[in-house]
């Protein structure tokens, strides 16, 4: 099945397939680049943001090293989907079983958002790339290196990914709309770039989304598909806290996390940044980060995220009795 | 010959001595004052509610003091002839063996005043002839018409039998009876009989012939909500930690992680403002210990997970609640489950694009919403090679 190649998606379809298309990380690419020609690389860890080149960088590297064959020689794995051990360690084990085809000694796995990988995981994974150094080498991709276990780590070469610039990206939306024959205006990249935090592909992700409306992209286009494409507010379930109503709260909240499928430490990462924008005083906002960042830590530490983020709104909910007071009082 | 099986089992293990009968040493007690001071008084009644244990009483009075005994039902109260012919005479002579005699009049409060005239009367002159005790057995004395014989006679009540002494019980027999019925269904049966340890042999007796696992499994689910219920009531309701809050959750045939759900979806039923907040506070804590407990297998963080479940969610309250309190069933994993079936069509989509475009699943599910506009390109659709079912789910 060749559809990677051809797709009429475009993060698939204009994915750099050189080292030389690639913008950004010059420094790592010219150090992999160097690693790839000389036909032995080692294991490798690439960490940093999203929609910043990991991944594609591991693309290339199977597809310069083999060439048409790399399909046969490369298995895709992704930590956060398969978090077992076992399914990992067994899927391993049959692609490795066999030798690879052409001249290169080895096959390359990819082990894409690493961290998701739980301790015990990672320490059973330390054994697997060892068992099949000799057939086999892994690239592993994660946001953070400090979720990956020391000896992992020492067993690879660590690049560290940057979030690419502007100027960059700017590179890459002008190759797309030069291929696909839209027009862009500067405010509308601008919107573009801001909604999309530097992730590249998010960047490419809103581009299509936009263009399948008109190819005409103004920043009020992008500004709608941004809209359309924003999750439900966590601010409504906030303010049903603050208001006093636990329960409608907490039903909401449900509601969002189920119909979103975001998990318990994206709200409270979008939680965090909310609380800036209430309606409260700044001393309240103090405290009630510190309650989120005490939640953050239990939801870390516990294990049902929901049981942690309902004690959250609950805490919110004494938060917005005392706002009251307090107001109260200075209108005295 | 006597075929043992054919014996109600209530019959079979009535109790024979003082020593075997549980949960009414008072009413023992009582009864050891009134044999003491005999004749003082010639009858001793026994009232209180059925199956609480008065005719097993009766007969371990005849056992401890070894007298044979002469029963009288109600129906036989028929009529003054009756009696004087059978109480009469037995009354006042000593027995063939010259063992002492105990008359036993049953049930007493079934004597009708109207059917059957001068019973009464016939069986207060029973009590001035007779030389042997009387034990009299009634579920309710304090109706008008036994005025004149409770004052004859040494009243003892017997109360409703706590469940788990019924327990007990049931546990004894099912081992000597070498019948196997779980603990949840055994409490369950102790429960409903509401103190009639009759009942609740019987029940058990009923059960055992019974090879139906659904009935089984039915008694022992509805016991299993009973039992959280009266959980639930418990941590809600009282402020006081004692010990028994602290082993709130051992009757509670159920996970724990299900009692967290429990306790989670009922909180804010009982508890607001800042009381809601505490609770939720120690839930959360709970739920923290539980995360260890799974991260580091180290088990006895089960003590501070059981107790913060408990007595961490009751202690938030200063006094004792009143009033009666309707729980729900947690909703929660009903929701998700729903909302899975629901979104099955989107996970297959996401799965397909996911291999295409070399994120995770879970990434795709998060830009879903972006990727719903890109996928309406019906050339992208056919190349990710979408069923009808998947097509018909995006356009919805």
């Amino acid at each position: 099945m060749s559809v990677g190649f051809d797709s009429e998606v475009w993060t698939e379809k204009y994915r750099p397939k050189k080292f030389e298309d690639m913008v950004g990380q010059v420094e790592i690419i010219k150090r992999v680049k160097a690693l790839t020609n000389s036909l032995n690389i080692p294991h490798l860890l690439f960490a940093g943001p999203a929609g910043t080149g990991k991944s594609t960088l591991a693309l290339i590297i199977v597809k310069t090293l083999f060439g048409e064959s790399w399909r046969e020689n490369y298995l895709e794995l992704n930590a956060s989907d398969e978090r077992g051990i076992d399914v990992i360690r067994q899927k391993v084990k049959d692609f490795a079983r066999t030798k690879a085809i052409g001249d290169v000694p080895f096959k390359i796995i990819f082990l894409d958002e690493a961290d998701a990988l739980t301790r015990e995981a990672q320490q059973a994974l330390r054994r697997t790339m060892e068992n099949y150094t000799s057939t086999c080498r892994f690239v592993m991709s994660c946001n953070y290196s400090s979720k990956i276990l020391d000896p992992i780590q020492s067993r690879a070469v660590v690049f560290r990914f940057q979030l690419l610039e502007k100027k960059d990206i700017k590179r890459r939306v002008d190759l797309i709309s030069d291929g696909e024959g839209l027009s862009i205006t500067a405010d509308a990249f601008d919107v573009l770039y801001e909604a999309s935090e530097g992730d590249c592909r998010r960047v490419i992700n809103l581009l299509q989304a936009t263009a399948s409306i008109s190819p005409n992209i103004t920043p009020d286009l992008v500004n709608t598909i941004v809209s359309k494409a924003k999750p439900s507010d966590i601010k409504i379930v906030l303010d049903y806290a603050l208001s006093g109503d636990f329960v409608s709260s907490r039903e909401k909240l449900l509601d969002i996390m189920l119909k979103e499928s975001i998990s318990g430490q994206d709200v409270i990462k979008a939680i965090q940044k909310e609380v800036w924008n209430l309606p409260i005083d700044n001393s309240l906002k103090v405290k009630l980060t510190e309650k989120t960042g005490e939640a953050e830590f239990r939801l870390v530490e516990g294990s049902d995220e929901f049981i942690q983020l309902e004690a959250l709104l609950a805490g919110f909910i004494l938060a917005g009795e005392g706002g009251i007071k307090e107001k109260k009082i200075g209108d005295i | 010959m006597i075929n043992m099986d054919n014996i109600p089992w209530c019959e079979k293990y009535r109790t024979k001595s003082f020593e075997d009968i549980q949960g009414q040493e008072l009413a023992v007690d009582k009864v050891r004052f009134f044999l003491r001071s005999f004749p003082k008084k010639k009858a001793v009644i026994l009232h209180g509610a059925p199956g609480t244990g008065k005719t097993s009483l009766a007969y371990a009075i005849a056992y401890e003091t070894d007298s044979e005994i002469l029963e009288l039902n109600a129906s036989d109260l028929r009529n003054k002839e009756k009696i004087a012919a059978i109480i009469g005479p037995a009354s006042r002579q000593k027995s063939l063996f010259n063992k002492s005699k105990i008359i036993l009049v049953d049930e007493v409060d079934g004597v009708s005043a109207i059917k059957d005239r001068g019973g009464l009367g016939e069986l207060l002159s029973l009590l001035e002839k007779s030389a042997f005790p009387v034990i009299i057995t009634a579920n309710d004395i304090w109706q008008k018409k036994f005025n004149l014989l409770r004052q004859k006679s040494e009243v003892v009540g017997l109360k409703e039998v706590d469940y788990k002494i019924i327990l007990g019980i049931l546990n004894e027999v099912c081992e000597k009876e070498n019948c196997a019925v779980s603990g949840d269904i055994l409490t369950s049966i102790s429960i409903r009989a509401r103190g009639d340890i009759r009942a609740a042999i019987n029940d058990l007796q009923i059960l055992s012939k019974m090879d139906s696992p659904e009935l089984m499994k039915e008694v022992g689910e509805r016991n299993k909500e009973q039992s959280i219920f009266s959980a639930l009531q418990f941590v809600f309701k009282n402020s006081k930690i004692d010990d028994a809050m602290i082993k709130v959750f051992d009757e509670v045939n159920m996970p724990l992680d299900e009692i967290f759900l429990w306790i989670e979806e009922n909180i804010p039923l009982e508890y607001s403002g800042a009381e809601l907040v505490k609770a939720y506070d120690a839930l959360s804590l709970a739920d923290v210990f539980r995360g260890r407990i799974q991260r580091q297998r180290y088990w006895r963080f089960m003590v501070y997970e059981y107790f913060l479940l408990g007595a961490g969610v009751a202690s938030v309250k200063k006094y004792n609640r009143a009033g009666w309190t309707g729980y729900k069933k947690p909703s929660r994993i009903l929701k998700i489950w729903l909302q899975n079936q629901r979104a099955m069509k989107k996970k297959t989509i996401c799965i397909k694009y996911a291999k295409v475009c070399h994120i995770s699943i879970k990434t795709a599910m998060k830009d879903f919403l972006l990727l719903k506009i890109i996928l309406e390109n019906s050339k992208i659709r056919e190349q990710m090679r979408l069923s009808s079912e998947e097509i018909d789910y995006l356009e919805k």
